[in-house]
């Protein structure tokens, strides 16, 4: 599944929101150093999740295609509903708990 | 910045106070400041839009006064400016009250907020259409387009899609929507409701589909057994509504619609994600909508789950 923003993209995210708008504001030189080394870090992190392979989301092109032509059967919604499970154990683990 | 603002408000407003910049809102800035005795609020546009279909600053304003003229609770419409300091803006009272939606469902909130909350989107509903001629009527078509924009796969926004297709409910006469009425759009105090803001949404619709958005999860902010907003049940909503109305929106229209609203959600967080990650609107808070959105097609599938499809 190639879900945006993807790990790196967020990880782009974070590293604008740290070096643009809280590096600048930070007076006390121990925070500002940390601040460097964790910007120095995040880089690390994103040039491995660069080194990964970007996941297949064949499946599901193909299954929302299908769905988009008008051919939804039996179980269709629980295939979908898996999925969306998998990606928010991820994405909000929390949300599955409240039900 | 500040003190341009100042300078270019006073050109038009006469003496005001120092403005201040409050917090919130890329797509438009939110100034506050006083003249002449009034707490005035000034908002003006920002970087982008957030959306295709949202209002300019001059028809929200028009909004903001035909709803006013009609006795819609509103902050009242002050003055349209065109050029402040180089952008579009509109002046407009500063109201007093909770607008932040987390806030509100834990308030003590009267019991007649849900029964006001039917009375102001009633008189909404009677706006009359010919006198903003630039409203455009929306369709669920729009979402297919909008989702089709990001060429990613969401198999649980397409079966929220073929759902609504399939149960197509027969048409009602449009009327003039506010297009986002929900907790959070609402300023709220311990009378009730205060205000009804954030007018950019606003367009020509079935009524039953702005009465139901209040019902989608993600605006009940973590209260999702009060299926209105998190503050109350529907019934007496509805009650309220129909009473003042006369359009006898059944239980079934607000299920559909509410599917409806989350769908239209679940496509608004990719779109919000999209101005991240096209460079637009850089923000870390947009860019995880894109991931939050899953929650919001959880919600789609067990809607439909209720309605009975496997």
């Amino acid at each position: 599944m190639t879900e945006r923003p993807t790990a790196d993209e967020l990880a782009e995210a974070i590293e604008e929101f740290l070096a643009g708008e809280v590096l600048p504001t930070l007076g006390d030189p121990r925070a500002r150093f940390r601040m460097l080394v964790a910007l120095n870090a995040l880089g690390i992190v994103r040039r491995e999740l660069a080194k990964l392979p970007p996941e297949d989301d064949a499946e599901q092109r193909e299954l929302a295609a299908r769905i988009r032509a008008g051919d939804v059967h039996a179980g269709t919604l629980a295939r979908v509903k898996a999925h969306v499970e998998t990606r928010l154990r991820i994405d909000s683990p929390g949300y599955l708990e409240r039900d | 910045m500040i003190a341009d603002m100042r300078e270019a408000l006073q050109a038009v407003l006469g003496p005001v106070s120092e403005p201040v910049l409050l917090p919130g809102g890329a797509s438009k800035e939110a100034w506050a400041v006083d003249a002449d005795g009034r707490r005035l609020l000034v908002r003006r546009a920002g970087g982008g839009v957030i959306h295709r279909h949202t209002l300019s600053l001059k028809h929200e304003f028009e909004v903001l006064q035909a709803a006013h003229a009609e006795g819609v609770k509103v902050p009242e419409p002050v003055l349209y400016i065109e050029d402040l300091d180089g952008r579009e803006a509109f002046v407009m009272e500063r109201i007093e009250g909770e607008t932040i939606g987390r806030r509100i469902v834990r308030m003590q909130v009267p019991e007649r907020l849900p029964l006001q909350m039917a009375e102001e989107l009633a008189k909404i509903h009677a706006l009359p259409p010919e006198e903003l001629p630039f409203l455009e009527e929306a369709t669920i078509d729009r979402l297919v387009e909008e989702l089709d924009e990001f060429g990613e796969p969401h198999p649980a926004i397409e079966l929220g899609l073929w759902w609504l297709r399939e149960n197509r409910l027969p048409r009602r006469e449009p009327v003039v929507v506010h297009g986002d009425y929900r907790i959070g759009n609402l300023a709220v105090d311990e009378n009730g409701l205060v205000a009804v803001l954030d007018w950019e949404f606003a367009h020509l619709d079935d009524p039953a589909r702005d009465l139901s958005f209040a019902l989608v999860r993600a605006w009940r902010f973590g209260v999702p057994e009060l299926r209105l907003g998190g503050i109350a049940d529907v019934e007496t909503y509805l009650e309220r509504y129909n009473e003042l109305t006369g359009f006898g929106v059944r239980p079934e229209e607000l299920d559909y619609w509410e599917l409806a609203g989350n769908v239209a959600w679940a496509v608004g967080c990719l779109t919000q994600a999209q101005r991240h990650l096209s460079g637009r609107d850089r923000s870390v808070e947009l860019a995880i909508l894109g991931r939050l959105g899953a929650e919001v097609e959880h919600e789609i599938c067990h809607l439909l789950e209720a309605q009975g499809v496997t």
